[in-house]
C-alpha cells in the first residue's frame, strides 16, 4: 500500500510540473490562438539555466529566481521582435517558426553544454528524505509538491483577481472586442508569451534536481503539455491543473506495476478522453 | 477540359527525368537511393498537407511500422521484397485507420497535437516491445532477397545500383498513382475539405470519412517508403519511429513545397543532399536546417517550388526559346495558393 501512496506522491509533483509546463501553453493559445510548438525549449532552457547558475554560484535558490525569469525575458524579447511579425500568417507557419526556433535552441544547448545531460543536485536543506513513522518520502519531492501548489494558487489568483487577469480573460473570448475598448492587445500578447515561457522556465528549473538538464527533453515536455492539453481541455486553467494532475499520477502508478507500460498509459488514457469526451474533462463544446 | 494522359503528366515526365539523373548527380547511388526512399515518405505527407491541409507529425508511426512489419516479414515468413513491401502496405493500412480514426475526432489545432501525441506513444510501444521489434537495438539483419518476377530474377538487389532500380520503379508507380488520386474527383473533395470543411459537410460530403481515407493513404505510402528504408538498411532502427522522423518528413515537404507533387521530389532530394554534406562538416547541422526552416515558413511559404517558379518568371521575355521554356516549366509547375489554416 505504502509504495502506491508514494507514486501518488510522486505523481502529484511530476504532475505540477507538467501543470506548470501545460497551463503556459494554454494560455498562450487561448489569448493568441497559436501553438507555440518552441514551449518544450522553453523548459529545457529553464533547466540548463538551473544548472548553469547552480553551477556558477553553487545555490539552487538563487537559480530558482533567476532561472525563470531570464527565460521569460527571453521570451518576451523572441515574441516582440520575432514571433508577432507573424500573427497574420496561417496556423500552420507559425507552427512551424516554431518547430525551427526549437531546433535552433535544442542545437544551441548541445552546442553549449554538450550532448551528454547534467545532473543538478537538490538544494542543501531538501537533500535526503523525511520519515513519517514507516513511511519515508524525499524531502525535495516534498517542497516540489508543496511550492507548486502555491504557485498555483498565486496563479489562480493573477488570472482571476487582477486586472491583468481579466484582460487575459476576456481577450480569450474576443481579442477584437478587448482592443475596441481601449486596450493595448500586443501588449498582452508580449506580456502572456513571457509568462507562459516564464512559466516553462520554472517548470524547467524545478524539474531539473529530479531529472537533471537534457537537451533533448524539450520534444518530450511539449508532447506531455499536448497530452495535458488535451485530456484537461484547452484554453483553461482548470484543465491544465486536472490533466497534468491526471497525467503524472497515471504515469507514476502505471510504472510500479509497468514500468515499460507507464508512458504508454499516458497516452491510452489521451485516447479514452477523446473518445468519451472529445472536448477534454473540462473543456467547452 | 481534356485531361491530358497520366503517362504525359508532364510532373510525371520530370520525376522520370529524376529519377534518370539522380544517381549520376547525387555523390553516390546509396544517396540517391535514400533520397528516393524520402520522396516517397514527403509524397505521403504532400497529400495530407497540400491536399487535404492536415499537418500530420504522426508520419513516423507509418514510417516506422511499414519499417517493423517489412523486416519482419522478410525474416519470419521468409517473404520476398515485393512480399515485404505488402507486409509494409497492409500493416500501416490497419494502422493508418487506427490513428486516423482517433485524430480525425477533433480539428485544427487539436488535430496537431494529437498527431504528435500518437506519434509519442507508438514511440513507446515499440520501445516496449522488445522481443518483436528489438526496442532501442533496432530489428537486426533484415535480409534482402532477390526481385523475382514468375520466377525469373528480375534484380538481385545486391548492387546499389540494383536497389536503386527497384527504389525509383516503386517511386514512379506511387507518383502515377497519387496524381491520378489527386486528379480524381475524390481528389477534387480532398481539396474541397482543405478550403473550407463546414461547406464541404454541408454539400453533403462525409468529411470525416474523406479525412481517414487520405490519411490512410498517406499512411500506405508512408509506409512503403519505410519497408523500403528497412531493405535499404538490412536494419530498422528504432529512430524509424521516433517522433522527430515525423518532424524530419514534414520538414522536406514544406521545403520542397506543398503546392504539387512534384515539390516532395525537389524536398526529400535537397533535405537529403543537405543533410549528408552538412552532417559530414558539422554534427550539429540541425541548428542550421531549424534556420532554414524558419526562413522557409516565414518568407519562401511555397517551398523550393515556388522558388524555382520565381526565378523562371524572371526570365521571361529573353527570347522566344527562353519563353517557350518558360510557358513550360509554369504550365508544369503552377502554384496553387497555400493550404489554409483551419478555423
Amino acid at each position: 500500500m505504502n509504495l502506491y501512496l508514494i507514486q501518488v506522491f510522486n505523481g502529484l509533483g511530476i504532475g505540477m510540473i507538467y501543470f506548470l509546463i501545460a497551463v503556459g501553453l494554454t494560455i498562450i493559445f487561448g489569448i493568441m490562438n497559436f501553438v507555440n510548438f518552441a514551449h518544450g525549449a522553453f523548459y529545457l532552457l529553464g533547466a540548463y539555466a538551473c544548472y548553469a547558475i547552480a553551477d556558477l554560484t553553487g545555490n539552487f535558490w538563487l537559480a530558482l529566481v533567476l532561472g525563470p525569469v531570464a527565460v521569460g525575458i527571453g521570451g518576451w524579447l523572441g515574441e516582440r521582435y520575432f514571433l508577432s511579425r507573424l500573427y497574420r500568417v496561417p496556423h500552420m507557419y507559425q507552427i512551424l517558426v516554431t518547430l525551427g526556433l526549437a531546433l535552433v535552441i535544442q542545437e544551441m544547448a548541445v552546442l553549449i553544454w554538450g550532448p551528454i545531460g547534467k545532473p543538478i543536485a537538490p538544494p542543501e536543506v531538501f537533500r535526503g528524505v523525511m520519515i513519517f513513522g514507516n513511511f519515508a518520502y524525499p524531502k525535495y519531492r516534498l517542497f516540489l509538491i508543496g511550492f507548486t501548489a502555491i504557485l498555483a494558487l498565486a496563479l489562480w489568483l493573477l488570472l482571476e483577481r487582477t486586472r491583468y487577469g481579466a484582460v487575459l480573460r476576456a481577450g480569450t473570448e474576443s481579442t477584437e472586442m478587448v482592443s475596441l475598448l481601449g486596450i493595448n492587445i500586443f501588449r498582452v500578447y508580449s506580456m502572456t508569451f513571457a509568462l507562459g515561457a516564464f512559466l516553462a522556465g520554472l517548470a524547467g528549473v524545478l524539474a531539473a534536481p529530479i531529472r537533471g538538464a537534457e537537451p533533448f527533453m524539450g520534444p518530450d515536455a511539449l508532447v506531455i503539455a499536448f497530452v495535458v492539453v488535451v485530456v484537461g481541455g484547452l484554453g483553461s486553467f482548470a484543465g491544465a491543473l486536472v490533466g497534468g494532475i491526471v497525467v503524472g499520477i497515471v504515469q507514476s502508478v502505471m510504472s510500479s506495476f509497468w514500468s515499460e507500460g507507464a508512458n504508454i498509459m499516458i497516452y491510452v488514457a489521451m485516447a479514452l478522453v477523446i473518445l468519451l469526451r472529445p472536448h477534454g474533462l473540462l473543456g467547452r463544446a | 477540359m481534356r485531361r491530358r494522359p497520366l503517362l504525359l503528366e508532364p510532373t510525371f515526365l520530370a520525376s522520370i527525368v529524376v529519377v534518370l539523373i539522380l544517381p549520376v548527380v547525387l555523390p553516390s547511388v546509396a544517396m540517391a537511393t535514400e533520397a528516393l526512399i524520402f520522396v516517397i515518405a514527403s509524397l505521403g505527407c504532400t497529400l495530407l498537407l497540400g491536399y487535404v491541409g492536415l499537418l500530420s507529425f504522426g508520419q513516423a508511426i507509418f514510417f516506422g511500422v511499414g519499417a517493423y512489419a517489412c523486416g519482419l516479414a522478410l525474416i519470419h515468413l521468409g517473404a520476398s521484397a515485393w512480399g515485404g513491401l505488402l507486409a509494409a502496405a497492409v500493416i500501416s493500412l490497419a494502422a493508418g485507420l487506427v490513428v486516423g480514426g482517433l485524430v480525425t475526432q477533433r480539428r485544427g489545432i487539436y488535430f496537431v497535437m494529437l498527431t504528435l501525441a500518437c506519434s509519442q506513444m507508438f514511440y513507446f510501444i515499440a520501445y516496449a516491445m522488445e522481443d518483436i521489434t528489438g526496442g532501442d537495438n533496432g530489428l537486426l539483419n533484415v535480409p534482402r532477397p532477390p526481385l523475382l518476377v514468375f520466377e525469373t530474377t528480375l534484380l538481385t538487389l545486391r548492387t546499389p545500383m540494383s536497389f536503386y532500380t527497384f527504389a525509383a520503379i516503386v517511386f514512379l508507380c506511387i507518383y502515377l498513382f497519387l496524381q491520378r488520386l489527386v486528379s480524381s474527383p475524390f481528389g477534387s473533395a480532398l481539396v474541397a475539405v482543405r478550403e473550407n470543411e463546414d461547406r464541404a459537410l454541408a454539400m453533403g460530403y462525409n468529411t470525416r470519412l474523406f479525412k481517414i481515407a487520405a490519411f490512410a493513404i498517406s499512411a500506405v505510402v508512408t509506409g512503403i517508403a519505410g519497408a523500403l528504408y528497412a531493405l535499404f538498411l538490412n536494419f530498422a532502427p528504432l529512430s524509424n519511429i521516433e517522433v522527430s522522423m515525423g518532424e524530419r518528413i514534414i520538414i522536406m515537404t514544406i521545403l520542397g513545397g506543398t503546392g504539387s507533387l512534384f515539390g516532395s521530389v525537389l524536398g526529400g532530394t535537397f533535405y537529403v543532399l543537405l543533410g549528408n554534406l552538412l552532417s559530414a562538416i558539422w554534427p550539429r547541422w540541425l541548428l542550421v536546417l531549424g534556420l532554414i526552416l524558419i526562413v522557409v515558413a516565414s518568407y519562401l511559404r511555397g517551398g523550393l517550388l515556388s522558388g524555382v517558379n520565381w526565378i523562371v518568371e524572371k526570365g521571361r521575355g529573353w527570347g522566344i526559346l527562353r519563353s517557350f521554356a518558360v510557358r513550360a516549366w509554369s504550365a508544369t509547375f503552377r502554384i496553387r495558393t497555400p493550404p489554409r489554416a483551419q478555423p
